[in-house]
């Protein structure tokens, strides 16, 4: 003689633990829409990226290197089936090294690339950053990805009378972020010599102080030894502080105007992802999701409950059968 | 205690979870050893049933069967996998820099004007052949590293051939002004720093030009050579008017100044180890040097195959399914010890679930 089954909560149960998992064996899985991104990361290596302003563990760290580190974390959280192509600045021009390839299959050697980055990849010493994002604009359009600069903004020369050169492109035509880099406060940069070793720093006389390029400012008459044909500059050697470098996010922030760009400063290397996130354009992507999990918990729920309420009702029966 | 974990670590190295704080939930699977599927009935004295050793054997099965059942459940959820693994295969094959002019000279047409209607740039042509060589050679490791007026590492040496192919699609961009070659091979060389492997090493040279090498680099790249021997290729891109590689220049113009070309090419020859080069000046021409290329750099090499991640949730389900089927079974075939008219011949007849239960 059977027992009564369908009065017996353990068979009950039982029978969801095990409808719970031949769901979870033949359950489809799901197709879900994820956004990834296309991006072109183009990395500041002028001298003034040199500046140690940064501090990490304690020890002060250069703006290259924390540059190095964000992108490193950027390529880390970006969802895969993304793309990130790499690009360096320096002079006028932005050089493109690789194009964007996924981030997920390839990230052994995107991540080493990233932390192969050096200053002495740069090849001239000027630093025109206004015209290296053109240029930069230019190939993320040709590559149809967004861009992401690295910069502190430092421009060496300083721009002729502060104005911004005109930008040809359409501004807002291509997304993207202009980050950057550096702290506030103006810090020394430092000087390297041929070699590649580290002699110093910059002194006020070794760094162009103004810009003396095309026609002489309107106050250029006002200044001391100003000749209209032996000295339309003013007699002077100019002075200023442009051998000191902070980050200029006044001018960054007018980069990003005309161009269209997004502006976040890097306050620290987990910041970029989050700014990135927010300034460049996602493209729906399909994933498959795997959602067995949630008809399996159903089954170890029904099974902990089985066996964690036999284990707690008492060992002895209350009566005795008649 | 190292020992023991050493020897855990072999066990479990293969093997992976995604989620591996789910895993302090395999402490359900003692659950089963407390308590059981079926239904406690009171019976007057355990003396009733006679010892057996299948009753035994059932219980323990019942017991093991809701253990695994929730054990492998908690394996599913917390993500089971077999990590990626690395299978070492004989194949033939180099482990490969590719060292890219990128001057902007590169840009302009085998005829040295800018390219124009069936005249493609130096650039785009070395981009599509090397592009078909990377395609081709599918076991190689590959780095590459690109050089004008100063040095750029772009790719360490990867398996991953379509990033090497990202930045092969790089090198028709407009290039910087100028070709310091030297100072590429040993970054180039210095690629190699980190390959253990006892596996071919090459450099592929691609360039339409040189300079003078510094005679300091010069030494420096004769120490890296001698540390660090590889095959070099020089795939030299000539132009209409400029000279050549190959031809002694008449007397008198044989200065490294005048033909530096011919002077890198010498330099190359001195370094001691094996070299060739190739001048090509015009697309068929470089076609066929990457084609020789392609067939010397067939030596053996042990390269290792990617075996993928497998995901271990749905096996770890199907055996809980087992189990929980075989509780289940049980619970069916569970029966009431107490009969309406209870008799001790009865008791005896089905002692195996009993002591089960």
């Amino acid at each position: 003689m059977g027992v009564r089954l369908s009065h017996d909560w353990r068979f009950w149960l039982l029978a969801v633990a095990l409808l719970a998992l031949l769901a979870a064996l033949l359950i489809p899985r799901l197709t879900l829409t994820r956004h990834a991104r296309d991006l072109l990361v183009v990395i500041d290596v002028t001298g003034s990226m040199n500046v140690r302003d940064y501090l990490e563990g304690g020890e002060p760290v250069s703006r290259l290197t924390t540059a190095r580190h964000a992108v490193r974390r950027l390529l880390a959280d970006l969802p895969c089936q993304s793309r990130l192509g790499l690009g360096i600045f320096t002079e006028r021009r932005s050089f493109l090294l690789f194009e964007p390839a996924e981030v997920c299959e390839n990230f052994a050697a995107i991540d080493g690339a990233i932390d192969a980055i050096d200053w002495r990849m740069a090849w001239e010493g000027d630093s025109y950053v206004v015209r290296g994002v053109h240029a930069a604009l230019a190939i993320a359009g040709s590559l149809t990805a967004d861009l992401v600069f690295l910069t502190d903004g430092q421009e060496a020369p300083p721009l002729a009378g502060g104005a911004l050169p005109p930008f040809e492109g359409e501004p807002g035509k291509v997304a993207g972020l202009l980050v950057g880099v550096g702290a506030t406060e103006p810090s020394p940069i430092p000087k390297y010599n041929e070699d590649g070793r580290e002699i110093g720093f910059y002194a006020e006389q070794d760094v162009p102080q103004e810009n003396r390029e095309g026609p002489p400012p309107e106050d250029a008459p006002s200044r001391a030894g100003w000749n209209p044909r032996n000295a339309p500059w003013g007699g002077e050697p100019a002075t200023g502080t442009e051998h000191l470098s902070a980050m200029r996010e006044d001018g960054l922030r007018r980069l990003a105007a005309q161009t269209g760009l997004g502006f976040a400063p890097l306050r620290d290397p987990a910041s970029l992802s989050a700014a990135v996130e927010a300034n460049t354009r996602a493209h729906p992507v399909d994933v498959l999701v795997d959602i067995a999990g949630i008809p399996a918990s159903l089954a170890l729920l029904a099974l902990t409950t089985l066996f964690g309420l036999a284990a707690l009702i008492g060992h002895r029966p209350d009566r005795l059968p008649a | 205690m190292s020992r023991i974990i050493e020897i855990i670590q072999r066990l479990v190295g293969d093997f992976g979870v995604d989620r591996p704080l789910l895993l302090g939930l395999a402490i359900l699977a003692i659950l089963p050893f407390l308590a059981t599927v079926f239904a406690r009935q009171g019976i007057p004295a355990i003396a009733l049933a006679p010892r057996d050793g299948i009753s035994r054997t059932v219980n323990l099965v019942l017991r093991l069967a809701g253990s695994v059942a929730i054990l492998a459940i908690v394996l599913g959820l917390s993500g089971l996998h077999r990590r990626e693994q690395m299978v070492a295969r004989q194949g033939t094959g180099a482990h490969l820099v590719l060292l890219l002019d990128r001057s902007s000279s590169m840009d302009n047409s085998f005829a040295d004007r800018a390219p124009s209607g069936d005249q493609e740039a130096k650039s785009v042509v070395a981009k599509r052949l090397l592009d078909d060589f990377v395609a081709r050679r599918a076991r190689d490791r590959i780095g590459v590293a690109a050089f004008s007026t100063s040095p750029m590492p772009v790719l360490p040496l990867t398996d991953h051939h379509e990033v090497v192919r990202a930045a092969i699609a790089a090198i028709d961009r407009p290039g910087l002004a100028f070709t310091d070659v030297g100072r590429g091979l040993a970054l180039a060389l210095s690629s190699f720093a980190d390959d253990e492997d006892e596996a071919s090493r090459a450099i592929l040279l691609v360039s339409d030009g040189a300079a003078l090498i510094d005679r300091k680099v010069q030494e420096a790249l004769r120490d890296a050579v001698a540390r660090t021997p590889v095959h070099l290729y020089w795939l030299f891109l000539r132009s209409r008017g400029a000279k050549g590689i190959f031809e002694e220049p008449p007397p008198g113009e044989n200065t490294p100044q005048a033909n530096p070309e011919r002077h890198l090419h010498l330099f190359f020859q001195s370094l001691g180890v094996p070299y060739r080069a190739f001048e090509a000046t015009s697309p068929q021409a470089v076609e066929q040097a990457i084609a020789e290329i392609d067939r010397q750099e067939t030596r053996p090499l042990t390269y290792f195959e990617r075996v993928p991640r497998r995901d271990l949730a749905r096996p770890a389900f199907v055996v809980a399914t087992v189990a929980t089927a075989l509780l289940l079974l049980a619970k069916l075939a569970e029966r009431k010890l107490a009969r309406p008219v209870p008799t001790v011949a009865a008791a005896r007849q089905e002692p195996a679930l009993r002591r089960a239960a």
